[in-house]
């Protein structure tokens, strides 16, 4: 059985971020393995342990995210495939040149992020099942593989939560709850360094173009209610919550 | 070979996790075992979990062989999270020396097997309630009786000493000879006439365990003797020369922890209708906790430099150490000045700064003995 893990690296949520030339500027931000893909990482190697075999991480993205495929392997991931690409690309271009690599690996199936801390799209995974003819299995909170072709998974919806038997290989996305990952252990990073790292040159066309990227900023309305009668003031309070602010 | 300051892939992720390690499993415990004066197990069992403890045991012994640069990176993160915490680790560190630099292959074979296997840790046992900086003074007795040392005599300030699974105990078997009479000696856990109490009422790194150790006619066998008898002063002086290197680290990680924490005060902090960062009296504060940080920082890694190429270091050590500690109160002093009232109480983390970094002024020598050191190096030249 071979498990595999698409990555992808993110600045850490304490970064501040600054927009120059209409771009966001990733220079002083730590980058960190996303913490979704943090989780399929963790279960990648979970599945692996269980059931024997071999554990892959695959990542596409620019020479530095070779620092969070390095994260991957010194958790456990037995080695790494890197698609080298500067510069934005749309999900389903990653999707399509992902596939490309996933179909040669041919594993028994695929764990990524439910959604990724950066560009927040949620459409990695399904992209990816779609280019490769895989069902998808998104939000997952549990997994258990039944034989090396039918995996039965608890996956969260809208409303609740819902328990399905899926054909393998297919892709599944991760969700909070699925499991807690592990620290990369000290001698896990020694041993990272010798794990073989395959780094695959991609030059693709991104089917969306970034023209300006600006950070969302909410200014303060700074209403204040005055509060000489209570009962009016308690009146104006709920209509704003429920008229303006819609949160009631 | 030209000068290059760039730390390599694996000293990066071996930082991040103990970064990570120090925000996720130190940080949010620290002020809960600095008020129950109580060491935090679970956070050894952690470190020895991801590899963090005891690492600079060899690899051919079980361990990670971690260079002194490893271990300076290292210590700056886990004492950011808790100084005291940070102790327990680098206490071990300090009983694992004399034997890696005095020990035969049978004896780091068995005394090291102990401290990879399972969390433990290891001690050193040189302080006296009589002696401190005059370290030759020592009155703790080893008379030889056949294939045993018989030892009586009181050790006081030692770290992890009742946790220890084996303390390296120096003692004399002559106090006339001074220091040409001391032996080091491996004294395990639970050998019959060792007894360890606990040393309540410490000022800070409270987590930390500090010990007094008792010996009441312990029977200690010869081939837990560390080198020749006499030569017990020389291991303890070159233990200590490597080990000051990491003292300097925690007093890295605190000023570092000091000048965040005062600095995302001063930005919150209003007064007179804008952030306190604004007036120049408190950046002034910022700036120097900054340069006094930058400067250990880089003095410290060139010590450890020295350390990891094998080139004298020892005023080097005492220079990181003296240096780096006294750096890093003042910037817990300061950090608590910008604090205002808010500084001084235990609600917020810096006045726990002060009282942790002070310790780093005093053991492993006093930054005192620290200053003789570098004096004679410029002496002696």
């Amino acid at each position: 059985m071979k498990f595999l893990a698409v990555i992808r690296q993110v600045p850490d949520g304490e970064s501040r971020l600054k927009i120059e030339g209409g771009r966001v500027d990733l220079s002083g931000a730590t980058l960190i393995l996303d913490q979704m893909d943090e989780w399929a990482v963790e279960e990648v190697i979970r599945l692996q342990e269980k059931h024997g075999g071999e554990s892959v991480v695959v990542a596409l993205g620019p020479e530095r995210a070779e620092e969070a495929l390095r994260t991957a392997l010194a958790m456990g991931i037995d080695r790494a495939v890197h698609l080298v690409a500067e510069g934005y690309l749309d999900p389903i271009t990653q999707a399509e040149a992902l596939a490309e690599v996933i179909r040669a690996e041919a594993p028994t199936l695929v764990f990524t992020g439910g959604q990724q801390a950066d560009w927040d799209s949620q459409a990695l995974g399904p992209a990816l099942a779609e280019a490769l003819g895989w069902p998808v299995v998104s939000w997952t909170t549990q997994i258990e593989l039944e034989s090396e072709t039918q995996a039965k998974a608890l996956h969260d919806l809208d409303e609740g939560a819902e328990r399905v038997r899926v054909a393998l290989p297919a892709v599944f996305t991760s969700q909070q709850g699925l499991n807690e990952p592990r620290y990369p252990t000290l001698p896990g990073i020694m041993k990272a360094k010798r794990k073989e790292l395959k780094k695959l040159p991609l030059s693709a066309a991104s089917k969306a173009e970034v023209l300006e990227q600006t950070i969302q900023e909410r200014t303060r309305l700074n209403k204040l209610i005055d509060g000489k009668d209570p009962v009016s003031a308690a009146h104006e309070l709920v209509r704003l919550l429920h008229e303006e602010a819609k949160v009631i | 070979m030209p000068i290059d300051f760039s730390l390599t892939d694996e000293q990066k992720e071996l930082q991040k996790l103990a970064r990570r390690f120090a925000k996720e499993q130190i940080a949010p415990i620290a002020a809960e075992y600095d008020a129950k004066e109580e060491v935090p197990w679970p956070v050894v069992e952690k470190l020895h979990e991801v590899g963090l403890l005891n690492a600079i045991i060899p690899e051919a012994y079980g361990g990670l062989g971690l260079g002194m640069l490893e271990e300076v990176i290292i210590g700056e993160e886990l004492a950011w999270g808790c100084m005291g915490i940070y102790t327990i680790p680098m206490a071990s560190d300090l009983g694992i020396t004399p034997v890696l630099l005095a020990g035969s292959h049978e004896q780091k074979q068995r005394f090291f097997k102990k401290l990879t296997e399972k969390p433990a840790l290891a001690a050193f046992a040189l302080s006296e309630p009589g002696n401190g900086s005059d370290a030759a003074a020592l009155r703790t007795r080893a008379v030889r009786d056949g294939d045993y040392y018989v030892l009586n005599g009181t050790k006081t300030w030692i770290s992890n000493g009742g946790e220890a699974e084996w303390v390296v105990v120096f003692a004399t078997v002559n106090p006339e000879l001074r220091h040409k009479g001391v032996v080091a000696l491996v004294v395990e856990k639970g050998t019959p006439g060792f007894k360890a109490h606990k040393l309540h009422g410490k000022m800070g790194q409270r987590a930390s365990g500090t010990y007094e150790l008792v010996f009441e006619d312990c029977r200690v066998p010869v081939e837990n003797r560390l080198g020749q008898e006499g030569e017990g002063f020389r291991i303890a002086m070159n233990t200590l020369d490597k080990t000051r290197i990491p003292v300097a680290a925690g007093s890295l990680g605190v000023a570092r922890r000091a000048l965040e924490e005062a600095t995302r005060y001063a930005k919150e902090r209003q007064a007179f209708g804008r952030p306190i960062a604004d007036f120049q009296a408190i950046q002034f504060k910022l700036a120097e906790m900054l340069m006094g940080l930058e400067t250990a920082r880089a003095y410290t890694y060139y010590a450890a430099w020295l350390t990891d190429t094998g080139q004298p270091q020892a005023h080097a050590a005492a220079i990181a150490k003296a240096y780096a500690s006294e750096i890093a109160f003042e910037a817990a002093n300061q950090a608590i000045q910008i604090h205002g009232g808010y500084g001084y109480m235990r609600e917020y983390p810096v006045e726990k700064l002060l009282r942790d970094v002070k310790l780093n002024q005093i053991y492993e020598g006093t930054n005192e003995i620290q200053r003789l050191i570098i004096a004679r190096h410029i002496l002696n030249q």
